[in-house]
């Protein structure tokens, strides 16, 4: 379900069988070289492609979160606390599992400290994003988040 | 290409819009709220309307098999690409029969499973929601209802699949 008026009408009604909040990370910066600002700005696109499909797929059980956004280049201790209190308000609401989805490597290193489950994803390096090589390469790898995403739910 | 009548002024614009969101809530807030959103068979789609799948008729067997189609699709404030699947076999008279995947518990997309634990059924992995191969739901399971379908047509020997309808298989 994403965060809308009409699949909120809908998870008020069931919010029993609703356990899985998935947060999209979604960093920016403009410090960089170009080539960096126009890969980033991609990845965005891509990340709206992956919860896209992800919660068309899981519609009845995952809330897509709006995304989370942060500079790439600031501080990711600082972002730490407030992340760790969207998990908590999460499960204090009935929610089992906080799912933090990202193409960062650099929350790989800090995984530990996040009270949610990271997932992270190669973007690799695919700038056409419409090509038929790189839809499947997405496919295969939005399918394998998806299937990483029921091992959860079988814990 | 210039267009007098067409050109609005920003606070038209604006005053067009907050009018359009104001009667928009209201509606929502008046409209009994007995359906889910879900629900395809309330989504507005022209009657009559066909997609081409490219799938060629002679190629669909008595299993159920994923087709995936898309078109455009404009509303009020996007044109968007629209992907749908079905899942299409023909039936022991011959005829086609082309099911939603659209979960009828909440939404999730269901999956027609060749083996394992749940063979020759369809499997909701959200809440383990089972349909039988016309779309029937499995009692005990979370669904109430059947699997929607699609209208189907086929011209040149290809697949042509409409609106999404109630089931009508399952008898
Ligand atoms: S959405 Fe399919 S069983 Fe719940």
């Amino acid at each position: 379900m994403k965060w809308s008026y009409n699949d909120m009408e809908m998870y008020v009604q069931a919010k029993e069988y609703v356990d899985t909040f998935l947060v999209p990370f979604v960093p920016f910066s403009f410090s960089r070289n170009d080539e960096d600002t126009k890969r980033l700005a991609l990845h965005a696109e891509l990340m709206d492609i992956f919860v896209n499909e992800i919660e068309k797929q899981y519609k009845g059980r995952i809330v897509l979160a709006p995304s989370y956004s942060y500079l790439l280049d600031g501080d990711y201790n600082e972002e730490i606390p407030k992340l760790n209190g969207y998990v908590e308000h999460a499960k204090d609401n009935g929610f089992k599992h906080i799912l933090f989805l990202t193409f960062d490597k650099k929350w790989k290193k800090r995984d530990s400290k996040l009270h949610g489950n990271l997932i992270w994803v190669s973007a690799g390096q695919t700038h056409d994003l419409q090509s038929e090589e790189a839809q499947n390469m997405i496919r295969t790898q939005i399918d394998q988040v998806m299937e990483l995403i029921t091992t959860y739910w079988q814990e | 290409m210039s267009n007098k009548k067409q050109q609005v002024s920003r606070r038209q614009f604006l005053n067009y819009t907050l009018t359009g969101v104001g009667g928009f809530m209201a509606a929502g807030m008046l409209a009994p709220m007995v359906r889910f959103a879900v629900d395809p068979v309330l989504k507005p789609q022209k009657a009559g309307d066909f997609i081409a799948t490219g799938t060629e008729v002679s190629s669909i067997t008595n299993t159920p098999t994923r087709v995936d189609f898309s078109y455009e699709q404009v509303d009020a404030w996007y044109k968007s690409t629209v992907s749908k699947t079905a899942w299409v076999y023909k039936d022991e008279k011959g005829d086609i029969v082309a099911l939603s995947p659209i979960c009828k518990h909440l939404g999730c997309i269901v999956e027609w499973k060749k083996e394992g634990e749940h063979a020759n059924q369809y499997y909701c992995p959200c809440h383990g929601g089972l349909y039988s191969k016309n779309g029937d739901n499995v009692p005990g399971t979370p669904p109430l209802a059947p699997l929607d379908q699609y209208k189907t047509n086929v011209k040149d020997g290809v697949l042509y699949l409409g609106e999404i309808v109630p089931n009508q298989e399952v008898k």
